[in-house]
């Protein structure tokens, strides 16, 4: 029996072990590998960082799901692939050490037939000193994260109740992050809780990021067709901050972050200092420290890793000038170049290069966000991955490969800005192609008809949805493969 | 409004966003009782979560 290995049990992860399990049943014996013991559903982080909702309605207990699924479940990390095998064998493992508390420590060479690297982004807090729970800024990149946030943010709505003025400061803590989308969200749900809490007059809530223009979302922008005009997502989103009255700090890159102060420079090379009283910093993020050895010891982690950690797969990573990009660069079928048998997908796979303009300060800073790679398209590529290694162990390893790229595909994002049936609102966007293509789609990139943005409650209707429905989906309840990714 | 307070230094180096958020359209009263209407609301849900669908339909041929 074929043993697929799936590292990670995220969007994509999760997603592709049910997939797989349930195209081939008893015929593959799927191991997932996590460090963690719960699923998250992510999006719903920001909520759970102004106290709406609580860890438990955003997590539950993965090892339960894979027992009913019959699929195999280590609660450990991964630490090293050998894709050509080790002494005495030519079959490719890896070495894992365990999580789980009862086993911790453990170490194990779990052997595969088909491997997928879904290990996600490691948060770099580490590249801005002073960023981060343990230090001085907050984070909703966890469940955990975001109920500390909330707990802190708790603290600072009682000192306004009392009178005192605060500035709240929300963004990236990096001139490199992506998941600007995330800071957005968290933005506004702060203000819009300050709102509800009769207290938002005292308060200066500051949205700090690395794009160059707001509504770029690491997407370079978008353009929509409205009341017959095309009309950008950065005057979109400015008509939001306006109405909201929050003030933007862009083109920034957070040196660091001291107690009550953050350090930072921008496009045009200046320093300047904010000074906080709360900061809510999304880190940068890098590929998990795995590494890679061949069958003779030799640490080829280079070739299969990008330099920034991710894995290298079926992408054009040829290094060219931004006029260049094409969305031909970007991978189609996730399959690593060297090894056929290993695959990645969701945020650990090393994207050829950025989707929004890169760009540095005079003092060779780069300040502009990463790809974001969100969960739809997160979704589609577990479960294409899946299908594609279904398909190979069914048919034999010649059978022809799926394809999902991010130039094919389209994405939806609800931007949450505050929660309630009556009073929440959300940013509802849909846009295809996420990689823009200006040969297929002249001016814009984008097709205007299937690109469109709206603010509203039904936005809010429609986040909530997606949260039950992926959970339940998640949970692999009667039908969950109905749901699409 | 919010009431944010820096010193002039730092507004200068923020002006130029800062200007292109004052002069951003501002949604009108319609537009904001559009926003929470509950039938419209409805209608707009049925719409876009028929777009998302199509796209989504999209995405898994």
């Amino acid at each position: 029996m074929d043993r697929v290995v799936i590292l990670g049990a995220g969007i994509s992860g999760h997603t592709a072990a049910l997939h797989l399990q349930r195209q081939l049943k008893n015929r593959v014996d799927v191991v997932v590998v996590s460090p963690n013991s719960n699923w998250n559903w992510i999006p719903s982080n920001i909520w759970v960082g102004v106290g709406k909702m609580t860890k438990d309605q955003v997590t539950f207990p993965l090892a339960p799901i894979y027992k009913r699924k019959h699929i195999g479940f280590r609660q450990a990390k991964a630490v090293a692939i050998h894709p050509e095998g080790g002494a005495g064998t030519t079959q490719g493992y890896v070495d894992i050490v365990y999580t789980d508390p009862t086993r911790a420590g453990e170490e194990e060479q779990l052997t595969y037939d088909y491997l997928i690297v879904a290990t996600g982004p490691k948060l770099n807090f580490a590249a801005t000193p002073g960023l981060g729970p343990d230090a001085n800024s907050w984070s909703v990149c966890t469940a955990g994260h975001a109920e500390q946030s909330a707990a802190a943010l708790e603290t600072i709505i009682e000192a306004l109740k009392a009178g005192e003025k605060k500035t709240l400061v929300i963004g990236v803590g990096h001139g490199t992050c992506t998941c600007e989308g995330a800071a957005f969200e968290y933005t506004f749900n702060v203000e819009h809780e300050l709102r509800e809490r009769g207290v938002r007059d005292l308060a200066d809530v500051v949205y700090l990021s690395n794009e160059y223009d707001l509504g770029d979302l690491g997407v370079g922008g978008m353009t929509f067709a409205q009341n017959g005009f095309e009309t950008s997502s950065k005057m979109w989103t400015e008509s939001l901050f306006r109405e909201r009255g929050v003030r933007a700090i862009l083109r920034a890159h957070v040196e660091r972050v001291e107690p009550g102060v953050i350090h930072y420079e921008q496009l045009d090379g200046l320093k300047h200092t904010l000074d906080f009283d709360f900061a809510m910093l999304l880190p940068p993020f890098r590929g998990v420290d795995m590494k890679a050895f061949a069958n003779n010891g030799d640490d080829i982690t280079d070739d299969l890793f990008a330099p920034n950690g991710f894995l290298r797969v079926d992408g054009d990573y040829t290094a060219k000038p931004y006029e260049e990009w094409a969305p031909e660069d970007w991978p189609k079928t996730y399959q690593c170049p060297r090894y056929e048998n290993v695959f990645g997908v969701g945020i650990a796979f090393a994207p050829p290069h950025a989707i929004s303009e890169p760009r540095k300060s005079p003092n060779g800073t780069v300040i502009s966000p990463a790809p974001p790679r969100t969960g739809m398209p997160s979704g589609v590529m577990g479960r294409t991955v899946a299908l594609s290694i279904a398909e190979r162990i069914r048919r034999g390893g010649e059978a022809p490969l799926r394809t999902a790229s991010m130039a094919a595909m389209g994405a939806a994002c609800i931007a949450s800005a505050g929660t309630g049936l009556r009073k929440g609102s959300a940013a509802a966007i849909t846009m295809y192609p996420i990689i823009p293509d200006p040969k297929r789609f002249p001016g814009t990139g984008r097709d205007l008809t299937q690109t469109s943005g709206e603010i509203g409650l039904s936005g809010h209707w429609t986040k909530l949805l997606l949260h039950y429905l992926f959970i339940y989906k998640a949970k692999a309840r009667f039908g969950w493969f109905m749901i699409p990714e | 409004m919010s009431t944010y307070e820096t010193d002039t230094k730092k507004v200068e180096q923020m002006s130029d966003v800062d200007r292109s958020i004052a002069e951003a359209p501002l949604p009108t009263a319609g537009t904001l009782r559009r926003r929470k209407n509950l039938f419209y609301q409805a209608t707009r849900f049925v719409a876009f979560n028929f777009r998302m669908m199509k796209m989504v339909t999209r995405a898994h041929h």
